[in-house]
């Protein structure tokens, strides 16, 4: 489980990431290359942020009517011959999935992407019981065979390079392979073919459910979600519980967005709906289709003001792509599944343990590029600060810094003590302030004057030179243009109406 | 041993009957009310937006439009006066990919226009029984399909499976041919869409598949690399 | 009609002669100014980090100090961001204060939203000749959509020459209290975007937000560059004088 260890706290984590050049230009490219193509992909299609807020619209509306959708889906699936499985907690929905690959006698299980599944530490319960997980994604299959975990929700080897990867199918293919793309692809396309023709159970993700007709849609681009539904006689489909849309009407729109929002697609080049197990007279597809249905954490932010509307996300990953914080330190600073903005959200609001999770929340500079990016418009730069709220309310902060903010308010909360506390500052950055700056690395600009040269405070501040300078300017000051005078006024009566109504 | 099995299934399947009620009840207290919601929600707003609904193309439009789009995915698009000019096309192809198996859906006009000779092993969708067919369908070089439609706007084939069209044929077979009747072509996904919608709950394929240019991966590096586990070499032909 | 400064914490302790220049340029449209003495900060540091009631402090003192204003101009889309986009969180139980934040971020504008949006001045009459790149602040793009006004200005400046900042809407890695807690993700920031800039090899960086050039800045005089930073209110009033004749 490389990359994932609980007992290392989010500094360390940063600092191993920062250190690993290779992954720090790689996530780098990566993102920025995505980010771009997502530009010009939204430009394609006239009015991008009309689609947002439709986009949004219809999560919106699911999400507050859930329990009506999530019924209606399950109706649906089952009449169309669908089992349904509800699992209120990972270890519900683990031992759900053991019960049926057992009782499938399933040696091996080929799996397409799912986050889901990342989420359940599904394939460690599977080893455990001497089934064999097959990750058939190329990104998944590559980190699976380095014993790690994903580090993007769409890129998940971003971290690997070709040489590493070349040196891990060599291992395995007991020849020496060149660190060549195409010959890396074509190999992992023969040995999963194997793999695929083999296993008894195909796993997929969910990106969306329709509710009206009981089916569910995977997007992808290599073609291993079809893989998964096609060829093995079971399918066993994990479903985050909030994944529903209502209609197929609505789909257009999921279509339109994700792809755009993710790598700049118009379209994924596979879109697969899936509705039920075959047919009788088909010829292939799965004979049983399993559909487990995860709660996980996820209804508590239900009818929370607050994060609800997290429950919007589409899994895009255009958040990490444009995120700064996320382009220096990857995926697996983030510490558990999720990473980047979305991560940072959805780490603490999804685990129990807010002593080990809580601090993920601080890994943002708040810059609101991740709401930006959102094909959703979730405010995620508003939830990290609610969550940092959170854990001052609950006294998981460290003494220092609540005795500093304590000191803060006393200062900014009567004009006497911030003068006061001005006075103060200027008289002890003496000793240290030379030309308006000061370099030393001393008390909380250590860090600061690693990098960087601090200012220091003024000799005069505003508020003390504002006298003169109120005088001077009142001595200049011309006449107001009526027109600015007319507009200035306007502005105000607008007001005066807009509160009287 | 095998209805010791299916009580597992069936366990399984009466467990979840029971928790649905919980689960979904849990969501509606949630949600604040006291009983999940039986009838169907308002809605203020659905489907694309207002200015996408009217996008409409004329029929010519959508044909170039469409085999512009699937040509710059990287896949072959062209345009045939008929089934015949179609069979021509499939025989080129056929002897310049030096193809020896092929696996065709089982369609009246396909049957035309491909057919077997000594030095071509063809098998026809439905002929064979499940594994036999996953194995012709995977040692085919070329899977040829008939789509149900095309989506001029993203470039998009969809293929509806069927007993006669596996959706192997679209997926393990090197080469893709989709053959799609220009009638059938239209300007974007919603249009497709709310065709599928009138299926509901009646004649509803177990898959619809939206297929859009060859498999590729940029999972290395970056590196945009094609025939990851779907065809490498796509060909749409246009009849009409 | 009042039309009251809000100097902004930095600016009042740090660099006065920001809010110097935004005044002096806004008199000479004969905007009578006023300078409210009670006001201190608009509690973003506090707020970010989550403790909302120290926050809750700073914008109380805030909201009782401009009680009296028309207008409230600051020279910075962050202050004027939290207050527009975070004051009616802070106060969502308080529904006499929420009034009073509402009031607050009714008449509160950043410089150049009242420069440009409210006098309908765009060309301010400077000359500045110099190869400039300008760094958008996040707060005030994103949380305020300030984005056109400072390059409306910027480009009618005579003999300036605005040079694109690479990935200039990319964070500079300030974030307040962020660049104190993950410093090694923030001094990571700052160092690409000090580099970006280097690269568009501009003489004067310019920008709406002074904690944000205050980073910027301090990284490239680490590096030992020359490069100028300027806020906007600044490079405007200097380029006024120079046309003037007065420098």
């Amino acid at each position: 489980m490389g990359g994932f260890n609980p007992a290392v706290k989010l500094e360390e984590r940063i600092r191993q990431a920062l250190n690993d050049e290779f992954l720090r230009n790689a996530v780098k490219f990566t993102t920025g290359r995505l980010r771009s193509s997502k530009q010009q992909a939204a430009e394609q299609m006239g009015n991008w942020e009309e689609w947002r807020e439709r986009g949004r619209q219809i999560r919106l509306h699911t999400i507050a009517h859930l329990d009506y959708y999530l019924n209606q889906f399950v109706q649906n699936l089952r009449e169309a011959g669908g089992y349904v499985h509800f699992a209120s907690t990972a270890q519900e929905a683990v031992e759900i999935a053991m019960q049926i690959m057992e009782e499938k006698q399933a040696k091996s299980v080929v799996k397409s992407k799912s986050m889901v599944s990342e989420e359940l530490h599904l394939n460690d319960a599977m080893a455990a019981k001497g089934i064999e997980p097959v990750e058939t994604d190329l990104g998944e299959y590559i980190i699976q065979l380095a014993g790690e975990t994903p580090s993007h929700i769409l890129a998940p080897a971003i971290h690997k390079n070709r040489q590493q990867i070349a040196d891990l199918f060599s291992e395995i293919g007991g020849e020496k392979l060149p660190a060549d793309t195409a010959v890396l692809a074509g190999f992992a396309r023969s040995q999963l073919r194997e793999k695929f023709l083999q296993a008894d159970i195909g796993m997929t993700g969910c990106n969306f459910a329709i509710a009206e007709s009981g089916s569910f849609v995977l997007f992808s681009n290599e073609g291993n979600a079809r893989m998964c539904s096609t060829v093995p006689r079971t399918q066993i489909t994990l479903m985050g519980m909030e994944r529903i849309i209502p209609s197929w009407e609505d789909l257009e729109v999921m279509a339109a967005i994700l792809p755009r929002a993710a790598t700049g697609q118009k379209l994924t080049v596979y879109m697969s709906a899936i509705n039920g197990p075959k047919r009788a007279a088909d010829g292939d597809g799965p004979d049983e289709l399993h559909v487990i249905i995860l709660d996980n954490g996820r209804s508590q932010q239900l009818g929370d003001p607050e994060f609800q509307e997290v429950l919007n996300c589409i899994r895009c990953g255009a958040c990490l792509n444009a995120c700064p914080v996320y382009r220096h330190i990857g995926g697996h600073a983030y510490g558990w599944v999720y990473s980047g903005p979305i991560g940072a959200v959805l780490t603490p609001l999804l685990n129990e343990d807010q002593d080990q999770w809580g601090e993920v929340a601080n890994a943002s500079s708040l810059c609101g590029a991740c709401y930006e990016a959102c094909p959703v418009k979730i405010p995620l730069h508003d939830m990290l600060v609610y969550l940092r709220r959170r854990n001052v309310e609950a006294g998981r902060t460290d003494a220092t810094e609540r005795l500093g903010m304590k000191t803060y308010k006393v200062a900014v909360s009567s004009q006497r003590f911030y003068q006061l506390a001005l006075k103060l500052g200027q008289f002890g950055q003496k000793p240290l302030a030379r030309n308006g700056e000061i370099t030393a690395k001393v008390g909380p600009l250590e860090a600061w004057n690693r990098l960087r040269v601090a200012p220091a405070l003024a000799k005069k501040s505003f508020r003390d030179s504002w006298k003169e300078l109120d005088m001077e300017l009142q001595h200049e000051l011309v006449e107001l243009k009526p027109e600015t005078k007319a507009r200035m006024e306007a502005i105000l009566r607008k007001r005066g109406n807009s509160h009287e109504n | 041993m095998k209805t010791e099995k299916k009580s597992v299934i069936a366990e399984l399947h009466e467990q979840s009957l029971q928790k649905q009620e919980t689960f979904i009840k849990h969501i509606a207290n949630r949600l604040g009310r006291e009983q999940p919601l039986t009838t169907p929600p308002k809605r203020s707003v659905s489907g694309a937006v207002d200015s996408w609904r009217t996008h409409t193309l004329d029929p010519e439009e959508r044909i170039s439009q469409f085999l512009m789009n699937w040509e710059s995915l990287g896949g072959s698009a062209v345009r045939l006066a008929d089934m015949a000019e179609a069979k021509n096309y499939l025989d080129r192809l056929i002897g310049e990919m030096k193809a020896k198996k092929i696996i065709r859906e089982d369609h009246p006009e396909l049957a035309q226009i491909v057919s077997e000779s000594p030095d071509l092993h063809l098998t026809v969708w439905g002929d064979k029984d499940f594994a036999a067919m996953r194995k012709a369908a995977a040692e085919a070089e070329i899977g040829i399909v008939m789509a149900d439609f095309a989506i001029a706007n993203t470039g998009t084939l969809v293929i509806t499976s069927t007993p006669q069209r596996g959706r192997s044929l679209s997926l393990l077979p090197t080469i893709f041919v989709g053959i799609v009747k220009a009638k059938d072509i239209q300007t974007k996904m919603g249009d497709v869409l709310s065709v599928i919608q009138t299926w509901n709950g009646k004649e509803m394929p177990a898959g619809i598949h939206f297929v859009s240019g060859p498999s590729r991966s940029a999972d290395i590096e970056s590196d945009l690399t094609i025939g990851v586990h779907g065809p490498s070499i796509v060909h749409a032909l246009v009849i009409g | 009609m009042k039309v009251s400064l809000f100097a902004t914490c930095l600016s009042d302790a740090f660099y006065p002669r920001v809010t110097e220049a935004m005044a002096r340029l806004l008199a000479r449209y004969g905007i009578r100014l006023d300078f409210p003495s009670a006001q201190t900060c608009c509690g973003q540091p506090a707020f970010n980090s989550g403790y909302w009631d120290e926050a809750k402090g700073a914008a109380l003192q805030l909201i009782d100090a401009f009680a009296d204003s028309d207008f409230v101009i600051a020279p910075s889309g962050s202050c004027i961001g939290m207050i527009h986009h975070h004051y009616p969180s802070l106060f969502k139980d308080d529904p006499a204060g929420l009034a009073k934040a509402r009031a607050l971020a009714e008449k509160s504008y950043e410089f150049t939203q009242f420069l440009v949006n409210v006098l309908d001045v765009k060309d301010v009459g400077a000359k500045f000749p110099h190869r400039v790149t300008y760094h958008p602040s996040c707060h005030g793009a994103r949380l305020l959509g300030v984005k056109d006004e400072p390059l409306e200005l910027l480009q009618h400046v005579h003999g300036l020459e605005l040079l694109p900042l690479p990935f200039a809407e990319d964070c500079c890695g300030f974030g307040g209290t962020f660049s104190i807690k993950l410093s090694e993700v923030s001094a990571a920031m700052v160092t690409e975007k000090a580099e970006h800039v280097i690269d568009t090899q501009a003489e004067v960086l310019v920008g709406l937000d002074m904690g944000c050039l205050m980073n910027i800045g301090g990284r490239l005089r680490h590096q030992g560059t020359s490069i100028r930073v300027m806020h906007l209110a600044e490079l405007l009033y200097e380029g006024v004088c120079r046309a003037d004749g007065r420098i």
